[in-house]
Order: structure tokens, then C-alpha cells, then sequence
């Protein structure tokens, strides 16, 4: 108890700085400005304005180019660099990572570092080929998985940049200077404009379609449809944008993930507000795991909370020294801090809590029995251990990955009809596939075995025990006078 | 019959010498620009198996396979104009000739696909430096600086503005034959790797194969 009472005032005090003992807006870039404005980057100009004019101009209308940052204050590279190249006699790199940008951006770099953004593509790297090369080929994976998750850029041994993973801008993008992410992922090359990252589309760009659906949920959501309306109201361009002090008709996607509002500040750790894992099998709750040297992890509430001190496991497989704990509901605080400002508390509450109640009827009832199936399918080698080579992996997978994450997201979010869609989806799946292909899987006997184990004897599944309560809705009974 | 007076030092032994002489210098000035010409052609150079490895990539290239038909033999580029210069390029190549054979003989054997792509870089190097202290001389042959319109809109204005001071291969290399970074940023570890995964070799063995061939 002592213990338990220690690490959450250490918690507290930790997140007081991290949420919200910091500025409101952007840091600035506190760097001198003697070391920016190259005069070999000049010259870049006269012959990029006509090699390539619109790229060019772009840079000319951003607020880089306002600041006297030219070409080569981004592209210079030192010649040890393994994706350095010459051009035009100066020594450059065609890749401006993360670190890059992070000379002078160095808060948002160091908040982008940790983050689940930057980790899109070392997260799922193992699990990706088997949807990718299983359904497609490695060639859907570069024009498609790779533009989101982020690709390997591969430097050759001639100097060029392998085509398969270059160009792209994916955000968890693994670089050739060891860093991870892509900044132009949202604050698109070469405009880097504040207000495209704020708006939806910079998200929806990859948070669409089956396995990320939030430009459906979105766009269907009162915060949405609200959006479709007062865009032009949403003081896009502003250097802060605070909510509730700069902009108030909506909220876009950035506002509640990323925003500041009230004494909050904002955050280029983008997951860090997520209480939920609700892109998982079964959704748990989670720990966010700050390390001693600034690197971040997810952790399940199913996990032992580790001590503050203690090593544990990061995301790419080393070891680090846990500085720092965030509770989900330290998490959940966070992100309804922008609700504040426009919703009363018990209005915020309450639509967290109707949230929660679907993930957690999607885990129960759906989830956990059909994960708990397919992991005795396995053991009991009724099925091979190679994915999607059976149909009821099929079944499987897009009842927790599409449907599911479209209902979750969809409670998240506020939308009721993508909420409905995706749980509908689930249940029809479930009920009209997944029972009959465990019997396939498993054979009658044990098929019957595992269903009577995990679902028809489960409460959440017991309507499927009384066959003979009538109801009208597909047509039983109709024309029969007590129906009428 | 007007008798010019010859003077007495032209004997006829004087004067058959000049002739002979005379016939012989035009008949050698003949033959060199006949050699250079020959010794020119695509045909000649990838005579040696090491020169067709390299003319590989050119058979890809724009500048054999032209929108115009403008084609350029290897000569065209790699030889300077004038018989003399023409003569002494090919003298000087001809340590080439010496390497190809020491090469049969005794090693390295550049006609080996890995100790040709090898040794590439230094090779590709040392024409680029050739080219650069010759003011891209034999690129001049065919293209005026002052007439690239390209396929930007801006193309002309880059060659006549940005472009003035510099020489065609300041900016245009790696266009015909296989692609070599600048000598500047160049890895040997990685060239090295690359050819290793191209030719399916063991890890390490590229650093063995040109120890071996130096």
C-alpha cells in the first residue's frame, strides 16, 4: 500500500510537469538564428525555382522560408552520413528525418521520439507480412502498408536510395540516421504548414478503411459534422491554438490527441491521451511507461505496474529504467480536458463511460470467446500455425481488426453509426460464421464442445438456448392474428 | 622552259628522301586518324570481355539509344578531338591493354564480373576527372550549352544562368554507365556489400577479392 501510495504521488508529480506545468503552444525554437540561413543554400534557390518551380514556391510561401531557413539548412548531410550524396557540389541528403528537424524543433522531436506515431512501423514489423505478402505481394506493402506504417529506407551501396522504400513518408519510417517517423507525414514537404496538420485530413490520410476507420467516425460524428460547417471559423493558421481561447466551433482530430486546451499543453506524442488499446484482439486499458532516457511504451493494466526504477523491456526489445507511470485514467483526464471546454464533466463522464461499456461488451462478449477458441484451435493443432490459410482465421481477423476496431472507434469517437455498423458487423460475422467454421475447424464433437464452453454457455450468449422465443422481425409468424 | 636554279645541297638522293619522307608522314597521319577512328568504335573497346561489362549499362542508356539517333560511341566521349590528342588519349588508354593481359597472365582479372564491379569506382573516378580537366570537352562535341531546352520549361534558363561557370560532368554523371556516387561521399564497406548480394557471395569476401586484385 506504502508502495502503491509512493509511485502515485511520484505519478502525479511527474505529470503535473508533463501535462501541464508547460507552455500553451508550440515551443519555440530557442536555437540561435546565426545557425541557420546558409549562404551555399542560396544558391540552391535560383536553380530549384526553375528545376522544380512549385516546390520552390511552396517553400517561399512557408513560415521557413519567412525565417531565412533555406534548402540546405535541412538537406546538408556530412559525408560519413550513409545516405549522404553529392549535388551540385554541396554534400546533401535527399531524407530529411526527424533528427534533422529535431536541430531546431527539439521539443517536438524529443515528444514525436517516444511515441506510438513514430513506432507505426517497428511495432507490427514481424505480424506485417503475413497480411501483406499473404494477400499481396512485398510490392502492396511498399505502395501501400509502408506509406502509413513507414518504410526501411534502404541507402545502396551505389549511393542511391532503394526505390521500394523511397519515396515515403510514413510516420513510424525507419531512417537511414537510425531515427524513426516521418514529419512530413502530417506537415507535408515543403509548405510545413501548421494549419494542414490540424486538419482532419492530415489524420485521415492513413486513419481510414477497414483497420483505422476514423475518417468514417469522424465525419459521422457531431464533432465532425460540425466541422463540415465552420471550418472556415477554426483559426487553422494561428500560432496558438489553444481550444477554447483560439477556436471553438469544432474539434478536429488534433484537439483532442494532440491539443492544448485549458492549462494543457500540446504534445507531439500523439497516444499518450489513450486510455484504451482498442487496435488489439481484446482491448485493455494501458500504462504509459516514461524511460529514463525520454523513450515511452504502452503497457496493459493486465500487466504487473512496474516500479519506479525498475527495468523493463522497451518496444524494441532492449531494457530501460522506468521514470514515470501515467494511469489510464491520468491518460483519460488528459484527453477530456479539451471535452472542458465546451461539455460540463458529468456530460464528459458519462460519454466516456457509454464508450467504455461498448469496448467492454465487444471484449466479453465477442472477443475474449473467440479469442480463447482459436487459441485452443491452435493448440489442439486443428489449425495450422500459418495465418489465413483457414477460413475461420479470415473470420477472426475481421471480426476484432475491421468490425471490432470499427465499433470501438466508432464509441470513441462519437459516432452512433459507425459505433452500430461495426458491432453489427461483428455480430453478424460471429453468429454467421465463426460457430459453423469452428465445427469445421474442430469437428462436430469437439466443434459442439468448444461453442457450449465459450459462447452458448456464456450469459452474454444465452438467447442462443431458446430457439422457440418467436419475434417478427424476419418474417416468423406473420399473418397469424396474435402477431398482428 | 624557265630552269629554276636548284641549290646544290638538293640532290637527288636529297630529294628522293623528301619524298619518301613527305609520302610516308602523310600516309602516317592517315593511319593514326584511321586507328583513332577504328580504336574509337564500340566494336574495338568491348573487344576486351572487361569493356563489355561496362558497356552493358550503356546499351541502356540515352546515349546509345537515342531519341534523335544521335548515337555516341565510346570514343566520342572518351576520346579528345584532334589527331594528336586523339593519339595520345589512346596511348595513354593503352595501359588498359597492358592491364587486360597482365590480367590473363597473372591476375587481377578485370574480365571476372566481381573484380570488374570492384573495381568500378576508381575506374569511374578517374574518367570523371578526365572529363573535368578537360572542361567536359568531348560533351561539347555534340551538345551547346547554350541549346538544351530539356523537357522543363526552364531547362535553357538553368544552362545559361545557374549553370554558366560549370562543367557538363559538375552536374551530369552517372548517365551512362552504372551508377557510382561521387568520390566525395563514396563507401567502399557498402559498394562492397552491394556487389556481395549481387553476385550471392559471402559476407567479407568483396575486402579478399580486392586485396587480391590491387
Amino acid at each position: 500500500m506504502k508502495h502503491h501510495l509512493q509511485s502515485l504521488s511520484c505519478t502525479l508529480v511527474l505529470l503535473a510537469g508533463l501535462f501541464n506545468a508547460l507552455p500553451l503552444q508550440a515551443d519555440k525554437v530557442t536555437l540561435d538564428s546565426s545557425s541557420w540561413g546558409s549562404a551555399e543554400g542560396q544558391a540552391c534557390v535560383d536553380c530549384h525555382s526553375k528545376s522544380s518551380a512549385g516546390l520552390t514556391h511552396q517553400w517561399k510561401n512557408s513560415a521557413h522560408a519567412l525565417a531565412n531557413v533555406n534548402c540546405l539548412d535541412c538537406h546538408q548531410a556530412y559525408q560519413e552520413d550513409v545516405d549522404a550524396i553529392e549535388h551540385e557540389g554541396s554534400i546533401i541528403a535527399t531524407i530529411v528525418s526527424p533528427k534533422d528537424c529535431g536541430r531546431c524543433h527539439e521539443t517536438e522531436y524529443q515528444q514525436q521520439k517516444g511515441s506510438v506515431h513514430s513506432k507505426a512501423l517497428t511495432i507490427i514489423q514481424n505480424r506485417m507480412p503475413a497480411l501483406s505478402e499473404h494477400f499481396g505481394s512485398p510490392s502492396i506493402n511498399d505502395a501501400g502498408c509502408a506509406k502509413c506504417h513507414g518504410s526501411t529506407v534502404k541507402v545502396r551501396g551505389d549511393g542511391t536510395l532503394d526505390p521500394a522504400s523511397w519515396p515515403n513518408s510514413g510516420i513510424g519510417r525507419i531512417n537511414p540516421d537510425g531515427s524513426l517517423g516521418s514529419c512530413s507525414s502530417c506537415h507535408g514537404r515543403h509548405q510545413f504548414s501548421k494549419a494542414q496538420a490540424r486538419e482532419p485530413a492530415a489524420c485521415t490520410y492513413c486513419h481510414s478503411g477497414p483497420d483505422s476507420p476514423d475518417k468514417e467516425v469522424y465525419e459521422s460524428s457531431k464533432h465532425g459534422m460540425m466541422y463540415e460547417s465552420h471550418k472556415a471559423r477554426l483559426n487553422m493558421d494561428s500560432d496558438q491554438w489553444v481550444a477554447g481561447k483560439d477556436y471553438s466551433a469544432t474539434v478536429t482530430c488534433v484537439s483532442c490527441h494532440m491539443g492544448a486546451a485549458g492549462n494543457m499543453k500540446s504534445t507531439h506524442d500523439v497516444g499518450m491521451r489513450d486510455a484504451w488499446n482498442l487496435n488489439a484482439a481484446v482491448s485493455t486499458q494501458q500504462y504509459l511507461i516514461i524511460f529514463e532516457d525520454g523513450d515511452k511504451r504502452e503497457l496493459s493494466t493486465t500487466e504487473p505496474l512496474p516500479r519506479r526504477g525498475e527495468s523493463i523491456s522497451k518496444m524494441d526489445g532492449s531494457m530501460g529504467k522506468v521514470k514515470a507511470v501515467a494511469s489510464p485514467q491520468r491518460r483519460r483526464d488528459a484527453m477530456s480536458k479539451t471535452c472542458l471546454e465546451c461539455h460540463s464533466k458529468g456530460f464528459t463522464n458519462n460519454a466516456m463511460a457509454q464508450f467504455d461499456n461498448v469496448v467492454e461488451l465487444f471484449n466479453e462478449k465477442y472477443a475474449k470467446p473467440a479469442q480463447a477458441i482459436m487459441q485452443e484451435l491452435y493448440s489442439a493443432g486443428l489449425l495450422t500455425p500459418l495465418p489465413f490459410d483457414e477460413p475461420i482465421e479470415m473470420t477472426y481477423w475481421n471480426l476484432w481488426h475491421s468490425s471490432g476496431t470499427l465499433a470501438r472507434h466508432g464509441a470513441a469517437m462519437g459516432s452512433p453509426s459507425m459505433t452500430w455498423k461495426g458491432m453489427s458487423e461483428v455480430g453478424s460475422s460471429f453468429y454467421g460464421k465463426f460457430i459453423s467454421q469452428i465445427r469445421e475447424a474442430a469437428g462436430q464433437d469437439k466443434g459442439d464442445a468448444l461453442i457450449k464452453q465459450h459462447i452458448s454457455g456464456s450469459k452474454h450468449h444465452d438467447w442462443l438456448n431458446h430457439p422457440n422465443k418467436a419475434n417478427p422481425i424476419l418474417g416468423f409468424g406473420q399473418g397469424k392474428v396474435d402477431n398482428d | 622552259m624557265i630552269k629554276l636554279p636548284l641549290p646544290a645541297f638538293i640532290t637527288r638522293h636529297v630529294l628522293f628522301a623528301l619524298l619518301v619522307g613527305g609520302i610516308s608522314g602523310i600516309g602516317f597521319i592517315l593511319f593514326l586518324i584511321e586507328f583513332d577512328h577504328y580504336t574509337s568504335s564500340e566494336a574495338f573497346c568491348t573487344s576486351c570481355h572487361s569493356m563489355e561489362l561496362v558497356a552493358k549499362p550503356y546499351r541502356e542508356s540515352a546515349h546509345y539509344k537515342p531519341v534523335s539517333g544521335v548515337q555516341a560511341s565510346c570514343g566520342d566521349c572518351h576520346v579528345s578531338e584532334g589527331v594528336l590528342t586523339a593519339t595520345w588519349d589512346h596511348f595513354i588508354g593503352g595501359k588498359d591493354l597492358v592491364k587486360q593481359i597482365k590480367g590473363a597472365l597473372i591476375g587481377p582479372d578485370y574480365d571476372d564480373p566481381v573484380v570488374n564491379a570492384l573495381h568500378l569506382p576508381e575506374a569511374a573516378f578517374a574518367a570523371r576527372k578526365w572529363f573535368k580537366d578537360r572542361n567536359s570537352a568531348t560533351c561539347k562535341r555534340c551538345h551547346n550549352q547554350a541549346a538544351i531546352y530539356g523537357s522543363r520549361p526552364d531547362t535553357l534558363q538553368i544552362h545559361l544562368q545557374d549553370a554558366q561557370q560549370k562543367s557538363c560532368i559538375e552536374c551530369h554523371y552517372n548517365l551512362v554507365h552504372r551508377t557510382v556516387p561521387d568520390e566525395k561521399t563514396f563507401k567502399r564497406a557498402a559498394w562492397n556489400e552491394m556487389i556481395e548480394v549481387e553476385f550471392g557471395l559471402e559476407k567479407g569476401s568483396a575486402q579478399k577479392i580486392l586485396a587480391e586484385s590491387r
